[in-house]
């Protein structure tokens, strides 16, 4: 069956209730006001990345560091590389925890890659936020609160689906990250109202069936 | 659930992703077990062998193997189905008129809520108390009660006789019959109500018992003396298995009119009530006295 739900896997979650000043410069947080680091490895880094900004949505916390590790989680550091590093930052450590959870939350139900294929070997993210945190919002330079279509697949189905998308829904593109990205997918995030987004993404998420259906099109021997 | 997930599900019923069967896996062929014959076998023991025919209860069934022989499974799932069938089985309408009986109705409204309901069969509805005030005779020693009870199939099928033969041996002891009724969707305790409203010494309810294996026809006959509502199980003697393998009606409506007729005596009944001195006039109910080969009725015949 294919567009089953391939769920991530929270790999590692660890707390600095006191970190040091110079490690919460060197990951990006401002010493002034953040005293405590939440750390979480995943292997699948977009679901994370979703996730971190839901964070800043449920507590007040800054995504000060998300990294995508080279190659992706099949070819990680260590058993709790994963894909992703995340790190949120808080003036307390309770914030960190209220944090951490709403990011649990939203990867063990919301945001995770689905199968396009039988065999579970293309893995896409056509995934809509209604309602965008603080962190997304600021690295899209959209305002909190609006919508967006995060979208990722391997190059090839990405391109075309990006196109799809485009083309058949009342969205405008943010940013492309054309291939190779760290992981070498490719991602695009659109924006428009809610139900463009959420159109969108199914046009992306149906193409990209179609190409892994048919890798070789009508061109060549389709 | 997420709404990311649903549109996703949505698109996947869309693209048709849940319809398909997976491919036929292939099955590995599975060689024929050991061809192993398990004789049935039948219970050496002289003495289990004939103490079974003193029981319609499974004894000395032999087995096969480790498991029953097909025409033990068989009489058994038979025989289950008539209790099955007796149970679901309802009194008509007109019974009642038919046989020149006064129809009553407890508040149970149809057979699925008699089922569910005890409580309800056990009261009668306003129409049928109001039926009862008017056109039965007040202040008898003995208010017999025909009712479906359990088993409408046995009330149909023995109740008349049986309420003639405990009719006739009341009177020949010097009792006083109320008019005979007939009630539908009846528990027990529904003898308490009636027996109140007429003022009778005795409530005598006479209906389908809950059907056994094998057994869709037996009647039940409940007597309790001073009857009202509130009395408990513990105020009323009772009779079971009458039908023609058990205790027959004849002699079972023998035995009931010596029981009324003990209690209207004593002014009592239940447990309370002394029946040592009823002892050589109940029979064998009574003593500890042979008990005759039962015929066990065969719904499945198997081969010699």
């Amino acid at each position: 069956m294919i567009l089953q739900p391939l769920p991530p896997r929270i790999l590692s979650v660890r707390r600095i209730p006191n970190a040091d000043p110079a490690l919460l410069a060197a990951y990006g947080a401002d010493p002034k006001r953040h005293r405590s680091l939440g750390l979480v490895t995943v292997d699948q880094d977009d679901p994370t990345y979703v996730a971190l900004d839901e964070a800043t949505k449920h507590a007040n916390v800054d995504v000060v560091f998300a990294k995508s590790f080279y190659a992706g989680a099949r070819h990680a550091s260590g058993p709790l590389a994963g894909e992703i590093l995340g790190v949120l930052a808080a003036a307390d450590p309770e914030e960190i925890d209220e944090g951490i959870r709403a990011l649990v939350r939203c990867l063990e139900s919301d945001a995770c890659f689905y199968a396009a294929d039988e065999s579970k070997q293309t893995a896409v993210f056509p995934h809509v936020i209604a309602s965008l945190g603080h962190y997304l919002s600021a690295q899209a330079g959209l305002s909190p609160g609006e919508a967006m279509a995060y979208l990722v697949a391997p190059p090839m189905e990405a391109t075309v689906g990006f196109d799809m998308a485009l083309k058949t829904a009342n969205v405008r593109s943010i940013k492309f990250f054309p291939p190779p990205t760290e992981t070498n997918f490719a991602a695009a995030w659109l924006t428009g109202p809610l139900e463009s987004c959420e159109a969108a993404a199914l046009s992306f998420c149906e193409a990209v069936v179609r190409v892994a259906a048919n890798p070789k099109g009508e061109v060549w021997g389709g | 659930m997420s709404r990311t997930r649903q549109l996703i599900d949505a698109l996947r019923e869309e693209l048709g992703g849940a319809a398909p069967m997976p491919p036929v896996v292939p099955l590995a062929r599975v060689p024929a077990p050991p061809a192993r014959v398990f004789p049935r076998r039948h219970e050496g023991s002289r003495y289990a062998r004939e103490s079974a025919e003193h029981t319609t209860a499974l004894l000395g069934i032999g087995h096969v193997g480790t498991r029953y022989a097909t025409d033990v499974v068989l009489q058994f799932q038979a025989e289950l189905a008539v209790a099955h069938a007796a149970v679901a089985t309802e009194l008509p309408d007109d019974w009642a008129e038919q046989n020149g009986l006064l129809g009553l109705h407890s508040r149970v409204r149809d057979h699925r809520e008699f089922l569910l309901r005890p409580d309800l069969g056990r009261r009668l509805d306003a129409a049928s108390l109001e039926r009862l005030k008017a056109g039965a005779r007040h202040g008898v020693d003995v208010q017999p009660i025909l009712a479906d009870g359990l088993s409408a199939v046995a009330c149909m099928q023995s109740g008349i006789a049986l309420l003639e033969a405990f009719t006739q041996a009341c009177l020949a002891r010097g009792l006083s019959v109320g008019t005979p009724v007939v009630a539908r969707y009846a528990r027990v305790w529904l003898e308490d109500e009636i027996g109140a409203t007429v003022g009778a010494k005795v409530a005598a309810i006479l209906l389908g018992e809950r059907p056994g294996l094998g057994t869709g026809d037996g009647l039940s006959a409940y007597l309790v003396h001073a009857p009202r509502i509130g009395n408990t199980d513990g105020d009323r003697n009772m009779m079971s298995n009458i039908h023609a393998r058990g205790t027959p009606p004849e002699l079972a409506g023998e035995r009931l009119a010596l029981l009324a007729r003990a209690m209207i005596d004593q002014k009592k009944s239940g447990v309370e009530l002394d029946l040592s001195q009823l002892a050589h006039e109940l029979g064998d109910a009574a003593r500890r006295t042979h008990r005759a080969p039962q015929v066990r009725v065969r719904l499945v015949e198997a081969e010699p």
